[in-house]
């Protein structure tokens, strides 16, 4: 091959390669390994985490636990799909693109929106694109954020506003729900308020409220939502959201140790053009057969540089494929029939929990699949000591919020079963009358 | 796709999945509920409920995966020919990770369960970190943003820290003509002004041009190297100095590492921040549009403002607590992902990694070099490429002879698709005329190569025939050429027939 190029010795290409920036030694790497190595190293790796299964986990908190239906994975693992690169030639990618456009769709059905993109890295980042694109159609500089959004969105959030001119004002919370009545005394014509329904504690927020409260002063709502629990209570559209993200983990996709996630955002027809990301739409093809192709391109980075929307360019296409899948499979029977049996062993979960002395739930109103559970002792401890039964009782909320410091986030799914929610329950109380005792 | 090319006249290729299925099918099976049954109204108020569930497909496994992998036979992918996409190396993807990434040890891990519960994998996140910190001699690495951009972002935002620290904020990011467009979108989200700085006739960024531009309001230089023509930067060195006598840090956008590794580390160049891509270089497939990761690295100093938390290790804790997630950085820039970035990238990255070692390493981007020059010698005599000399991991051809006699370079990665290759990146850079940026990649054979070079000669011969026949194409695809323009005005992006 030297030859053919013109050159006698590999050296020679590296020409424009100045001597002195040359590097002079090997890399400190280890390997070559082979795949027998390799397997044995990654799987000795594995072995030192405890994940579901051998871990009894009541963590969730925008990560969750769900099954996901094998045929969710063998289509994702197809190479015509795990290893095609973005679309950009439309011709040989209908796959990817028809795919993602059901994808838009559904997302678009499950929050009552006309348009949703071809998703965004996690929930926590939509937001932040989505506080961003309501800035930019509100020409606005406020964004307003409740204390009950996860502290998740709220960190990434603050970075990304880190250089805007736009302030972040935190609203109170009263009982673990936002407090609509300061909320309307503090939104302003213009300011971007961000809601997130069920909340940061898994309570349902006063969603009627709060959008009236922003309406009447001119402000934008943005919904941040948990997709399964669309499929019982009523989509943001219902209450004046404008924008809506969320997290689509809960739709087919592994926990991951928090990555690969997948963010989406839908929102009205009006407002299509100022959203980041890709979008895939349908058109005709040279002889009038129908077909897709990434489209209103002149939004984003490769073509309008300084002045896109946003920066983004790769984004989860794999997830938002699992996630169309996911929910084709489940369908709209298994769906709603998903969200009932987590929101019944939710329930279950409370009641089985507070039986037990000295264990109360920290806040009333309702919940979906996730509450907060009241201890005598810091969840910090709680959670450590029960390391040593196998159980994760769930997120430290102290960790939300530090006055939550003996508060657990406990949140189920349909995979918890009535012994393993007994379990915890009797685990929980155990610890809490010991304690007691001593 | 064999099944489906040449499928001729239906007016779709396949049914959207709404139009497929029946109404009331029970969908996938739970398992059985052993707990009291709450309906939504015994839950929440009436007001909270929703009154008709999401319009979901109503079809059965069967019909689902059938749909599907008809869809995904309309892809064309890397395992199945060459995809020299310029500036997305897109390499083979070795099963191997797949297979590890996989395991239930790092799939079924929540993000919020003790440290202690996850050493295995916060173990992987340090050493892949070291490994990277390694090959770009960059003092630290932070694998949290989950795409090439939002290492850039990061990067950009940890210019800022610094420049606050400093007490000279600054308010412009300099990037050469060159550049990609994530470069201006990501530097104008961390709030500074773009300041374009032109190439020169080499190709290669203009020093003068350079020196003209930077001055004392510069927060930072966005580079390429090699740059998107597929040279290397040789003035870099100068390059970095005239920025840093400005105060002005030095980022390097990493998205050309597959050129350079182990053969020229940025840190020792004198690249001050700099990002990775793992689905370009390190071998993670791009799953038709992502999940990426964008770890991103910095000199000693900077490592303070890393996104928080860093994945550490301490040898002085006690046994099984040694790797920990460290949140306690008061000068971080914060979070840039929920969590700690795309993990299973990650872990396939690492393995890539080791499966190399270091001197494989070197050997993957010397062949990648090597197999760059060959078919750019290979096709010069075909068509004008855009600078002459050797190349590195890529380069550019321009279509305006072809142009001229009426095939544009649209026409031309039209036409490749009809001989079953991916096309290369068209019109990038913008500083070519009618650009076709092409990256074979290492894991290319000669014979691969050969294939393509086939295809483009014949591509030329037809342009000498019949430049219009070009307008066609392509003509082997399950689709036609497809209308844009319509797309973007009669804008219809959800499926709403049949509601």
């Amino acid at each position: 091959m030297l030859r053919e190029i013109g050159v006698e010795r590999f050296d020679d290409l590296l020409e424009g390669v100045p001597e002195e920036l040359r590097s002079t030694r090997s890399l400190d790497i280890p390997g070559p390994l082979s795949e027998e190595e390799v397997s044995r190293r990654l799987t000795e790796l594995a072995a030192r985490n405890r994940p579901r299964g051998v871990l009894l986990s009541f963590a969730g908190g925008g990560v969750y636990d769900h099954h996901v239906p094998a045929a969710v994975r063998a289509i994702t693992s197809m190479p015509q799909f795990y290893t095609a690169y973005t679309p950009y030639q439309a011709e040989v990618s209908q796959g990817t693109l028809q795919s993602i456009y059901e994808f838009q769709t559904m997302i678009a059905r499950l929050t009552g929106l006309d348009v949703a993109n071809a998703s965004l890295y996690d929930g926590a980042t939509a937001a932040a694109e989505a506080a961003l694109m309501g800035l930019g159609i509100t020409r606005g500089q406020r964004v307003l954020v409740p204390s009950t959004v996860a502290p998740s969105v709220r960190r990434v959030l603050r970075t990304y506003l880190t250089s805007s001119a736009a302030e972040l004002i935190e609203v109170p919370s009263v009982d673990g729900r936002v407090d609509a009545g300061a909320l309307e005394k503090t939104v302003q014509e213009k300011d971007v308020v961000i809601l997130q329904h069920p909340n940061a504690f898994g309570l349902l927020e006063p969603t009627a409220d709060v959008g009236a409260a922003v309406e009447k002063r001119g402000g934008l709502l943005i919904a941040s939502v948990d997709p399964l629990s669309l499929a019982v209570l009523k989509p943001p559209s219902e209450y004046g959201s404008a924008i809506s993200v969320g997290e689509g983990q809960s739709l087919g996709l592994a926990q991951a140790y928090g990555g690969p996630l997948l963010g989406f955002l839908a929102t009205t027809r009006k407002h299509v053009r100022r959203m980041p990301g890709r979008i895939i739409g349908a058109t005709v093809d040279s002889q009038g057969r129908r077909g897709y192709v990434m489209t209103l391109q002149t939004r984003e980075q490769h073509i309008r540089r300084a002045k896109a929307t946003s920066n983004i360019c790769t984004n989860q296409g794999l997830m938002a494929l699992a996630a169309a899948v996911h929910m084709s499979l489940l369908g709209k029977h298994g769906f709603r029939e998903t969200a009932v049996h987590v929101a019944s062993r939710a329930r279950y979960a409370a009641d089985a929990i507070t039986a037990h002395d000295g264990l109360s739930l920290r806040f009333d109103g309702s919940f979906f699949r996730e509450f907060v559970v009241e201890t005598p002792i810091p969840a910090a401890v709680v959670r450590s000591e029960l390391r040593g039964a196998g159980i994760c009782p769930g997120i430290d909320c102290g960790a939300i919020h530090p006055t939550l410091d003996r508060c657990l986030l406990v949140s189920v799914t349909e995979r918890h079963t009535k012994d393993d929610i007994d379990q915890l329950a009797a685990a929980l109380g155990a610890m809490v009358s010991e304690r007691g005792s001593s | 796709m064999s099944q489906t090319a040449r499928r001729g006249s239906s007016a779709v290729l396949e049914p959207t999945i709404f139009e497929l299925g029946v109404p009331g099918h029970p969908g996938h099976a739970l398992p059985r509920l052993d707990v009291p049954r709450l309906e939504p109204q015994d839950l929440f108020d009436a007001d909270d409920v929703r009154d008709e569930p999401p319009a979901l497909p109503e079809v059965s496994e069967p019909e689902v995966v059938r749909h599907f992998t008809r869809l995904a036979e309309l892809n064309h992918h890397v395992d199945r020919a060459i995809y020299p996409l310029g500036s997305c190396t897109m390499k083979y993807n070795p099963k191997v990770n797949e297979e590890l990434a996989s395991l239930l040890g790092f799939t079924g891990l929540h993000p919020d369960i003790e440290d202690a519960d996850c050493q295995g994998a916060i173990e992987l996140l340090v050493e892949l970190s070291n490994h990277l910190s390694e090959l770009s001699g960059m003092a630290a690495v932070t694998l949290q943003p989950p795409a090439g951009a939002s290492g850039e972002l990061t990067g950009m935002l940890i210019a800022r820290a610094w420049h606050t620290a400093q007490g000279d904020p600054r308010t412009k990011v300099v990037v050469p003509d060159s550049a990609h467009g994530t470069n201006p979108a990501s530097l104008t989200l961390a709030g500074y002004d773009a300041v374009e700085t032109a190439s020169g006739d080499d190709g290669r960024i203009d020093v003068d041009a350079f020196r003209e531009v930077v001055d004392d309001s510069t927060a930072a230089v966005m580079i390429t190297n090699p740059n998107t023509l597929g040279i290397f930067e040789s003035r870099i060195a100068e390059i970095i100095a005239i920025a840093h006598e400005h105060g002005a840090l030095v980022y390097l956008d990493g998205a050309n590492l597959n050129a350079c590794m182990g053969i020229v580390r940025p840190g020792d160049v004198g690249f001050d921040i700099m990002h990775f891509n793992l689905h370009k270089t390190f071998s993670a497939p791009h799953g038709g549009g992502g999940p990426g990761s964008g770890p991103v690295g910095v000199r000693a100093g900077l490592e303070p403002y890393l996104p928080t938390p860093v994945p550490s290790h301490d040898a002085s804790r006690p046994a099984g607590l040694k790797y920990f997630m460290d949140r306690d950085r008061p000068e971080s820039i914060g979070a840039v992902h929920g969590y700690y970035g795309n993990f299973l990238v990650m872990v396939k990255a690492y393995a890539y990694i080791l499966s190399n070692g270091g001197d494989g390493l070197r050997r993957v981007s010397e062949d990648a070099v090597l197999n760059a020059n060959y078919l750019k010698a290979k096709l010069a005599p075909y068509f004008d490429v855009s600078h002459d000399g050797v190349c590195q991991h890529e380069f550019v051809l321009s279509a305006s002879r072809p142009k001229a006699l009426g095939a544009r370079a649209l026409d031309i990665a039209k036409r490749l698709l009809d001989h079953g290759i991916h096309a290369p990146t068209v019109y990038f850079p913008l500083i070519v005329s009618e650009a076709l940026m092409i990256e074979p990649t290492e894991t290319e054979s000669r014979r691969s190569l050969d294939s393509f070079v086939e295809a483009m000669r014949s591509i030329a011969e037809e342009i000498e025939d019949d430049a219009e026949a070009l307008h066609r194409a392509p003509e082997c695809t399950p689709v036609g050429r497809l209308d844009e323009s319509k797309a973007a005005k009669e804008l219809d992006v959800v499926w709403e027939n049949g509601d």
